[in-house]
């Protein structure tokens, strides 16, 4: 908008001074699409921020301290591995004056360190929910945009299963895959991404319900785009808000369901580990050892809120109605 | 309205018998078995595989086992239930119906609780948008959905049950610790009523103070092991009660919904009175529990009856809101007075039972004492696991109730009805409130089945021999009856939730039935 | 009648935070409104006069900053705190929303809204009140007020809601109401039926009305005064004789001179079409039927037996109410709703019996503009690659030839070719809908299907998109189906004009014969009940309308006060 009190613009002609329709305004080249506007204020959002860089700080650590399958990391000591109990398994861990120490996170009953117990049940936990967030993603996404662009069968399929999820909760299921599939963790993953769709897929029907009856979609349809090109150009990069923000909630709600799982003994199994088998072997700890009860809790707790942070800014960003004063 | 909901009944036993077929494959494809027996080495181990393969009935092909079990099931209907039997060979049926009524009890207790928790917290931190109360509670609200329940079950076993019951014996409140508790509970209210900043240091200053006399007072004639209530609190307790209700719902310048509140409160204090020593009578003998149990049920039945009376007949023009007014109180004068007898009792359950809080079982196994002596160990029993439960639960309530009336706050009509000069408070309770909650009834049916699931975690945790157990074991063994049995209970309980909540949400919105 | 003003503005100023920094909305603005006086506060969007009148009743957000003063009843709504300011709104100053069917509560039966005013500010209560509330309903027309008070904003239509809205507004006797575009989503017929009723509130109960609109019609047909405001100011006031017909602003003058005239014709705006030569047709319907199913009832039929055609390089009006059927009509022409039965032929061919690729040819001859600019561009494509789809779809062209095509077109909808990259969200309302005219023509079609394009605009900006539309039309000789409930504008550009109510075709004829010698009942109520920017004409024409009722043995909608001396 030209301010017209600005004494360095020139006096435009009287007849354009009082015209409504804006001149375009040139001064800046640069031009925001949607996404970059996005981006902007999900990078001005301070909680989301720390708690991404807090994220990605756990997953380097995670990854990097003890190496993943065939890379070996930086900590010389494995998840396996028993030796002498020292001082009853106490962690060396301290922050003032900070070291590291022989085993930061202690050691458990038999002697294995335990922070590279924690760091593997972190990774397995990671890989875990970033799986079933990815399939479940697709899935929800997929299903949902067609149920809610083509009714018909799809939708009402749609509806029946998640009927189906309200009488059978997500945790029953995702017990008896575990039963199933515990042992093999890439398994169980992929298991619990097709059970755990469903939430997203009703979200993104919802929204593309709406979304069909606006006008531009009718103009692209009158134009005679083909109704796969319309889905994939006009109709999901619209409905981008609901699915990234809900993607993160499923990745937060893959974390709490795999560790509960796991807490049931229906999960991940020993020898390997999980931050939920963890807590459920040492539940009886907390008089005796504590810290072989708050490492892997504090670390659920920090992942699932960092994401549930994320997922909060990109919902302030994509939608800054609520957020605006 | 009758078609709708018979076709609803009909959707929901279809989906029924399609979700049990599915688990039934599920569960009887999700391991052997037969397992550990062919591992052993017991010289019996032939005959005990023969035995269990009989119990199961596993050289049936599956689908003749599902329809055996159907047809159980559909016993029911004529009142030979069915629900076949374990891989030991005990009948399914008998332990659904032991375990089936504590975890009920606890899913239903903390939905209820968790919705009413959480929906008034909703809407204050959306009224109160962007002030600290709001912060601390959205901040409250993603710790508690972040946070593991069993790890949190586990944390509050440790300190609100075994430290706790350390502390109690000759526990005593210091001072730091009432001010402390004081000076907190003083900001969070006034920071949710909110106001000038005077008004804010008010409300502070007048919640610390009494907060502080109340907890010296508590401490001093050390209230925790012997409550003193009786009849005196319970008449102030119900006259607060009304003035409440009456603010709440109309103010006090309608007089005929102000008549109504008053009379039931009225009703309340003198029905309580004439009872109260029926009630209080020690009752040792388990045969006379059920009598006890039904004159309690008797005399909330008869509460809310002359509640509904009262606001009939003195609701005058206003008759419905009287109505609703009066049965809310009633409801919340009976909760008060079946406290009041709890906390009457309290000092004798402790004689009995020195550690109150328990953390293992849904009740004291082989316990022998007095009806409210039971009464006192099925609710100490119950608040821990409830509280787990409840925890994980109010924070989506939270979020969505905050969001949801955030976006009625912004609506047309809201504008109007300020524009017509009614205060903020009727605004949000007449106007906002019951537009808000009408998508929250749809949440009601998803957020019950994870409540399920969150069960069955904190059972486990607790110890409890109920319907998680049930499915634990069951599925641990490769065992379909109980499995199937667990999934029987809790999901009728939820078609039945999904129905309550359709209904509920066609009282909401006469869009609905039009 | 005194002259003390009952609402006044003095020295009114505000400003807005935002995330892109302050916004000045009113920059030191002096208005008053007397009893029994209306004043129309004229203004285009963005003008800051729904900004004025808010601070009337102390309802801005949080944001906005306030100086100067607004007076009601002798008190500065400003300087008020939270009681007496409440004490202020309806009981003193009331207001009357532009959107009907939100400003309800879905969930409270009209009549509790009603008595919720009179028992907040002591008027009335319980039976006393409810019996007023019923009074008043029928005060304001509305029949069976009994049986409908007791009935859900849902269950009466916008013209209903809109009078309950105003019963509302009278429920405490306000000494003045602020109607904020009171009619702006009411059909035209309606329109002229609640003008009646705020005209006899100000005769009957001497209430000042601020009257709050951008549509120079219904300021003729109601105002005493007017102020005319631009970015925050006014610029021009005075009787409305004084503004309305010898206006001396430059911006009133330019505004008034884009409202198209009923009865004016073709080349209001400096460009006439040219009359039609070719006797071949490019759209021909031919006993058009659409239904709608419903659950449990037998379908819906929204259009009911039609036929007409359009001829090549003729433009035809398509006019008609809500509900009329006519947008069915244009959605079902491009393919977006299917025909229960008849047939549509778009320059010969069958359009209902194509499939596949025959009917992927077909679209291209045919282009679309729809009303709402704002929601008809996809907010995540930039310009060009909005102008480009067609070609995109249909696979002309390569990209520089494509690029090149899209600035032809930026030029011939007069927007810089710098417009390229930009997302619809940078543009203003005019220029997004320059940017969907440049994308239906982008295939050069032959049948142009315009759904209400110029509605959702500004006056002044809706002149100059008709203006480049009818220079457009005789540059590339389209033939036009032009959907429109706005009379006036039809009439500055259609050859041939097309009447629907309730799906059917009332009439059908050349523009002369539909809007200038009507002998149709529904065409001739529809044409007495658009107004006119012009004082004396449109007092005739309200003349005029009253007798047409009186003919057709109706009454003229007004307060009767009968109800409320009881």
């Amino acid at each position: 908008m030209s301010d017209n009190t600005n004494p360095t613009q020139p006096v435009q002609p009287e007849a354009d001074q009082y015209s409504v329709e804006d001149v375009i305004d040139q001064t800046t080249d640069k031009s925001y699409s949607q996404g970059q506007l996005v981006l902007r204020r999900f990078l001005r959002h301070k909680a989301a921020m720390v708690a991404l860089i807090t994220l990605i700080l756990i997953i380097i650590l995670a990854f990097t301290s003890i190496g993943y399958g065939p890379i070996p990391g930086w900590w010389d000591k494995d998840y396996l591995t028993t030796s002498t109990v020292q001082n009853g398994g106490a962690p060396t861990l301290s922050l003032w004056p900070f070291q590291i120490g022989e085993h930061p996170f202690g050691q458990d009953t038999i002697g294995k360190d335990y922070f590279a117990m924690v760091m593997r049940g972190t990774q397995v936990s990671l890989f875990i929910a970033f799986t079933v967030g990815i399939i479940a993603t697709f899935l929800g996404t997929a299903i949902g945009a067609i149920a809610g662009y083509y009714r018909g069968i799809t939708e009402s399929l749609l509806m029946r299963v998640t009927d189906l999820f309200i009488i059978i909760p997500a945790l029953v299921l995702a017990a008896v895959f575990g039963r199933t599939f515990g042992s093999n963790v890439p398994m169980l993953a992929v298991m619990l991404g097709v059970i755990s769709w469903t939430g997203l897929a009703r979200l993104v029907r919802g929204e593309v319900l709406s979304l069909r009856e606006r006008e531009f979609v009718a103009a692209a349809r009158a134009i005679g785009t083909p109704s796969p090109t319309i889905i994939r150009r006009h109709v999901l990069p619209n409905a981008l808000g609901t699915i990234v923000v809900n993607a993160t909630l499923l990745i937060s709600s893959a974390i709490l369901t795999e560790t509960a799982i796991s807490f049931l003994g229906f999960g991940v199994r020993a020898p390997d580990t999980s931050l939920g088998l963890l807590i459920q072997t040492y539940q009886n700890a907390l008089t005796t050892r504590p810290w072989l009860f708050w490492w892997p809790g504090i670390f659920i707790l920090g992942i699932a809120l960092c994401v549930n942070f994320i997922g909060d800014g990109l919902r302030d960003a994509f939608d800054p109605r609520q957020s605006m004063d | 309205m009758f078609k709708y909901i018979a076709k609803r009944i009909g959707q929901s036993a279809l989906i029924l018998l399609l979700g049990s077929l599915l688990l039934y494959v599920l569960v009887i494809n999700a391991g052997d078995p037969l397992e550990d027996l062919r591992e052993s080495n017991d010289p019996n181990r032939e005959n005990l595989i023969r035995q269990r393969s009989a119990n199961m009935g596993l050289d049936l092909p599956w689908y003749v086992r599902y329809l055996t079990w159907l047809r159980g099931v559909g016993g029911c209907f004529v009142g030979r239930c069915d629900l076949g039997t374990s891989r030991d060979g005990q009948a399914v049926t008998g332990l659904v119906a032991q375990a089936a009524g504590a975890t009920l009890r606890l899913v239903i207790i903390a939905t209820i609780a968790a919705i009413v928790i959480g929906i008034t917290l909703g809407i204050v931190s959306a009224v109160r948008q962007y002030s600290a109360f709001d912060y601390g509670v959205t901040l409250m609200a993603f710790v508690f959905f972040s946070l593991p329940v069993f790890w949190f079950a586990v944390l509050l076993k440790h300190y609100a049950a075994i430290q706790f019951n350390d502390w109690l014996p000759n526990g005593r409140i210091s001072l730091p610790t009432i001010l402390i508790t004081a000076g907190i509970l003083g900001l969070i209210l006034a920071a949710a009523l909110g106001g000038s900043w005077r008004r804010r240091l008010v409300t502070f200053a007048v919640m610390f103070v009494s907060v502080t006399g109340i907890l010296f007072y508590m401490d001093q004639v050390e209230w925790l092991r012997r409550p003193a209530v009786g009849l005196p609190v319970y008449i102030l307790a119900v006259i607060g009660l009304g003035i409440l209700v009456i603010v709440m719902t109309s103010g006090f310048q309608n007089p005929r919904v102000r008549n109504a509140v008053g009379a039931t409160a009225l009703i309340a204090i003198i029905g309580y009175a004439v009872v109260r020593p029926t009630l209080m009578t020690e009752r040792t003998d388990p045969e006379t529990f059920s009598t006890a149990n039904w004159i309690l049920f008797g005399c909330l039945f008869a509460a809310v009856l002359l509640a509904i009376l009262a606001g009939q007949l003195l609701g005058g023009f206003s008759r419905r809101q009287a109505t609703s007014a009066s049965v809310t109180t009633a409801l919340f004068a009976s909760v008060l007075a079946f406290t009041d007898l709890m906390l009457s009792h309290w000092s004798g359950y402790l004689a009995v039972m020195p550690r109150p809080i328990p953390t293992i079982a849904a009740e004291t196994p082989n316990f022998y004492s007095t009806y409210w002596n039971h009464m006192i160990d099925t609710a100490t029993h119950l608040i821990l696991p409830t509280v787990a439960l409840t925890a994980i639960s109010i924070a989506a309530y939270t979020r969505y109730t905050r969001a949801s009336m955030l976006d009625v706050l912004n609506q047309d009509y809201i504008r109007t009805a300020r524009s017509k000069g009614i205060a903020e408070r009727k605004v949000i309770t007449r106007h906002a409130l019951r537009n808000s909650l009408i998508p929250i009834a749809t949440i009601v049916a998803f957020d019950f089945a994870g409540l399920i699931g969150g069960a069955v975690i904190t059972e486990t945790v607790f110890g409890w021999q109920g319907m998680g157990d049930l499915f634990r074991v069951g599925l641990n063994n490769v065992d379909p009856a109980p499995v199937m049995g667990f999934f029987l209970v809790t999901a009728t309980a939820a078609v039945l939730m999904n129905l309550l909540a359709d209904l509920v949400y066609a009282i909401l919105d006469p869009r609905i039935t039009g | 009648m005194t002259s003390e003003a009952v609402l006044q503005f003095k020295d009114l100023d505000v400003k807005f935070k935002t995330e892109f920094g302050r916004v000045h909305a009113v920059k030191g603005l002096n208005l008053e409104v007397r009893p029994g006086e209306v004043v129309a506060l004229v203004g285009e969007s963005g003008s800051g006069k729904s900004v004025t009148a808010t601070t009337a009743l102390g309802l801005l957000p949080g944001n906005a900053s306030i100086g100067g003063e607004t007076i009601v009843a002798q008190q500065s709504i400003t300087k008020l705190n939270g009681k007496q300011l409440r004490n202020i709104r309806g009981n003193h100053v009331a207001m009357v929303f532009q959107e009907p069917m939100t400003a309800l509560n879905p969930v409270i039966r009209v009549g509790e809204q009603l008595t919720e005013a009179m028992e907040v500010h002591g008027v009335a209560f319980g039976r006393e009140a409810w019996g007023r509330a019923v009074d008043l309903l029928e005060a304001v027309g509305i029949p069976n007020a009994e049986r409908r008070a007791k009935q859900f904003p849902h269950e009466l239509s916008g013209g209903m809601r809109q009078r309950v809205v105003i019963a509302m507004a009278l429920s405490c006797d306000p000494s003045v109401i602020i109607a904020d575009e009171p009619t702006t989503a009411l059909d035209v017929t309606v329109q002229a039926d609640i003008l009646d009723l705020l005209r006899s509130l100000k005769d009957k109960l001497n209430t000042g009305i601020l009257l709050i609109t951008h549509n120079m019609g219904v300021v003729a047909d109601m105002a005493d005064r007017v102020a005319v405001m631009f970015k925050g100011d006014i610029v021009e006031h005075g009787t409305s004789e004084e503004v309305l017909l010898n206006p001396q602003h430059p911006y009133t003058k330019r505004l008034l001179d884009a409202v198209p005239h009923l009865g004016d014709g073709h080349g209001q705006f400096g460009e006439a079409v040219n009359p039609v030569t070719s006797e071949e047709h490019a759209l021909d319907v031919k006993n058009f039927v659409i239904e709608y199913k419903r659950q449990g009832k037998k379908p819906f039929r929204a259009v009911d037996d039609v036929s007409f055609d359009v001829r090549r390089g003729e433009i035809v009006g398509l006019v008609g109410e809500s509900g009329s059927g006519k947008s069915t009509i244009g959605r079902a022409l491009l393919g977006l709703i299917p025909a229960h039965s008849g047939e549509v032929r778009v320059l010969g061919e069958d359009l209902t019996q194509l499939r596949g690729s025959a009917l992927k040819k077909l679209r291209r001859r045919i282009g679309v503009i729809f009303q709402d600019p704002a929601a008809s561009l996809n907010p995540r494509l930039p310009v060009g690659d909005v102008i480009a789809e067609p070609l995109d779809v249909h696979r002309i062209g390569t990209s520089a030839e494509r690029k090149n095509r899209v600035h032809e077109l930026l030029d011939a909808v007069r927007l810089p070719r710098s417009a390229y990259n930009r997302y619809p969200h940078e543009l203003s309302g005019g220029q997004r809908q320059r940017v969907s005219i440049a994308r239906a023509l982008t295939l050069n079609p032959d049948l142009l299907v315009a759904d209400e394009p110029t509605s959702a605009l500004d006056v002044s900006v809706k002149a100059s998109v008709l203006e480049m539309f009818t220079e457009l039309q005789k540059e590339f000789g389209f033939a036009c189906l032009f959907i429109s409930h706005d009379l006036a504008v039809i009439d500055s550009l259609a050859h041939r004009v097309v009447v629907m109510q309730y799906g059917k075709i009332v009439e059908r004829g050349t523009r002369e014969e539909v809007l200038l010698h009507s002998s149709e009942e529904y065409t001739r109520r529809l044409l007495a009940a658009a107004p006119v920017p012009d004082p004396i004409e449109q007092a005739q024409r309200r003349a005029d309308r009253h007798a047409l009722l009186a003919e057709f043995g109706e009454q003229v909608v007004e307060l009767d006060t009968r109800e409320l001396d009881q």
